[in-house]
């Protein structure tokens, strides 16, 4: 079928950023008046051609539909150049927990907390582990919903005996079987980090800023306790868990203090999320069944959620 | 023309008689295409063990290389190209990632290209990531195929639900390695390929009788089963010196010969597949028309209501060409 130009459709106003892969431009679809970004996917000036993250992005948003997770609206080629026109997001979780002048309560937390999971539990269930999951990938629509963005890590799971790297995830947001290079591991991975970012959310600092790799170790294990073998069977057989440090996991006590704010039930939620062993960790549906969703106060309406400033 | 698009709906499987009018534009000389595919099969599948890569890409680039030569001209002098190519595109496509000095470098040692200097080497780098998007174009972006679950796996899968031995599965799993040349797999998806070595296995090795399946539980139906199992047949049948089945060393003692596959078609029952109005096939634009060039932007979708809206969506048409 042959229609108008989709280009001629979408303008592309502001020129918003230049990543590794892609130039995106800010613009609006002309026929429907909406937001909209377009990534140009840059083809030629990559050594490996199209770029994987470019790859995986339309890979796995073609088939996501979901209120929690970034919509991607069109694919076309134009002028032999690949274009993704993804919704227009002005705004992330990063800058709202660093913009000091916006106060937020705990029913703001539970709110975004509850659209990550959502956003994460639609992944899982497509079977798509998103592997990079941090505030800075969890954008806020105009009308406070959060959706999961950036998808250029993601992969299917993918059978057992599949080689995985390691090498995923932001160091802050990576998950123990990650420090420890498994080559196998699961959906566990990214509800970590989920648990990473709600405690973020909740101390409005890192909770485990790693300056390198070997220190994230340290880092993680000096805040959570140091697995064993007795909850987490075989731990020590990773090759380089005879070099790191044992420490003893935090008492609740001490999960109280740091965690002031938070009600037991939301420290039940965090514990579950930050589990040792992956196998025992929580996964998105017991979550999202955590009795911390069901007391009060009420997770904030997205529309009454904080918002920048600017 | 610059302000017109082509809006595509992604058809990843095409009937026969799809396939052989998108290949009236693309391949004037069947024979010699024939011929060249099995030649490019043996390169990739000898580029294949030299960069260690599973079966799954080169299923993955089978399927882009017979999805090429349906939308493009096939020459004779590219088609190497478009087979590196569409190996490099698959190793993204299924996880495992070789960087494109690696693919090119093993890919001109496998086809013993004589003096490889760094100018020839970068000149293939170039026409191998410049068909990249081609090829993905010609697929419509749609990366619902070949994305996971690929034939062998599918072989264990059913295999083991229909409590079938670990002979017969090995055996359909070397059934499968010789339906990655043929056409079939733009045909049916994989699942249904798998069902249908299976069967064959069961009947080559005589050992159990083919249970009554309920297609429907494996997601396929008859008519795609029927495809899939008679085009193995007549593959045997017709081009059995093509096959490499015959000589592994495990199915040595079955004594395979072109015979046993015609008694199998005997006793097989009526032969038929998947079917296409001609009428239809006519009025069928994906198939029936070459493609524009001249509209310089494509747009692909992969669900029918997407076109529909669009086509809904009052005055943003110009004109339906079809």
């Amino acid at each position: 079928m042959t229609v108008r130009s989709t280009a001629e459709d979408y303008t592309k106003e502001k020129k918003a950023g230049e990543g590794t892969y892609a130039v995106v431009y800010l613009g609006t679809k002309k026929s429907t008046g909406r937001s909209i970004a377009v990534k140009e996917i840059k083809t030629s000036q990559f050594k490996d051609g199209l770029d994987m993250s470019a790859l995986r992005e339309v890979k796995f948003l073609q088939e996501l539909r979901h209120i929690n997770v970034i919509e991607l609206i069109d694919v076309f080629m134009a002028s032999d150049n690949l274009n993704l026109v993804l919704e227009f997001l002005p705004a992330d979780l990063e800058l709202i927990i660093k913009d000091t002048s916006i106060m937020f309560s705990p029913a703001d937390i539970k709110s975004w907390i509850l659209m990550t999971l959502r956003g994460v539990h639609h992944c899982h269930r497509n079977f798509i582990l998103h592997r990079d999951l941090k505030p800075n990938n969890l954008l806020l629509a105009p009308d406070g919903q959060l959706k999961i963005a950036d998808f250029g890590l993601a992969r299917l799971m993918g059978s057992p005996q599949e080689v995985l790297t390691s090498n995923v995830v932001t160091r802050w947001y990576r998950a123990p079987e990650l420090l420890f290079a498994a080559k196998h591991y699961t959906s566990a991975v990214d509800i970590w980090s989920v648990g990473v970012i709600f405690a973020e959310l909740m101390l409005r600092i890192p909770y485990l800023p790693g300056k390198d790799d070997v220190d994230q170790i340290n880092v993680t294990f000096r805040a959570l306790g140091t697995p064993t073998d007795k909850e987490w069977q075989e731990v020590s057989s990773f090759s380089n868990y005879n070099k790191i440090q044992i420490y003893p996991p935090p008492s609740r006590e001490e999960l109280r203090r740091r965690f002031i704010a938070a009600t037991e039930n939301a420290l039940d939620l965090i514990d579950g999320m930050m589990i040792m062993n992956p196998a025992n960790r929580w996964d998105t549906v017991r979550c999202l069944q955590s009795p911390y969703f069901q007391e009060l106060p009420e997770a904030t309406l997205p529309q009454d959620l904080p918002k920048l400033n600017k | 023309m610059s302000n017109q698009s082509d809006l595509v709906l992604s058809r990843p499987y095409l009937t026969k008689a799809q396939l052989q009018r998108c290949q009236k534009y693309s391949i004037p000389d069947r024979r010699a295409y024939n011929q060249k595919r099995l030649l490019v099969f043996k390169y990739l599948g000898q580029l294949c063990v030299q960069l260690k890569l599973p079966r799954k890409v080169l299923e993955a680039t089978m399927y882009f290389y017979h999805r090429y030569h349906a939308f493009n001209k096939f020459e004779t002098e590219m088609c190497y190209d478009v087979g590196t190519s569409c190996l490099f595109l698959s190793c993204k496509q299924v996880e495992t990632f070789k960087r494109i000095g690696e693919v090119c470098s093993t890919a001109l040692k496998v086809r013993n290209v004589p003096r490889v200097t760094p100018d020839i080497l970068d000149a293939f780098k170039k026409r191998v990531i410049q068909m990249e998007l081609r090829v993905l174009e010609t697929c419509s972006f749609d990366y619902r195929i070949n994305n996971e679950v690929h034939i062998d796996e599918f072989i264990i899968k059913i295999g083991r639900e229909l409590s079938f031995s670990y002979d017969c599965c090995r055996l359909a799993w070397l059934i499968a390695f010789d339906v990655l040349k043929l056409e079939l797999l733009i045909t049916v998806p994989s699942h249904t390929i798998a069902l249908a070595v299976l069967k064959l296995a069961c009947e080559l090795l005589d050992e159990i009788k083919w249970p009554n399946v309920r297609y429907n539980l494996f997601e396929t139906d008859a008519p795609s089963f029927n495809e899939a199992y008679f085009d193995i047949l007549n593959f045997y049948i017709n081009v059995f010196d093509a096959c490499d089945l015959k000589d592994h060393d495990a199915v040595r003692d079955l004594n395979l010969k072109i015979e046993t596959f015609i008694e199998i078609k005997k006793n097989a029952g009526l032969e038929y597949g998947l079917t296409v109005n001609p009428i239809a096939l006519d009025k069928d634009d994906y198939v029936s028309k070459e493609r524009n060039f001249g509209v310089k932007e494509r747009r692909y979708v992969l669900k029918k209501d997407s076109l529909l809206e669009e086509s809904v969506s009052k005055k943003r048409s110009i004109s339906d060409v079809s």
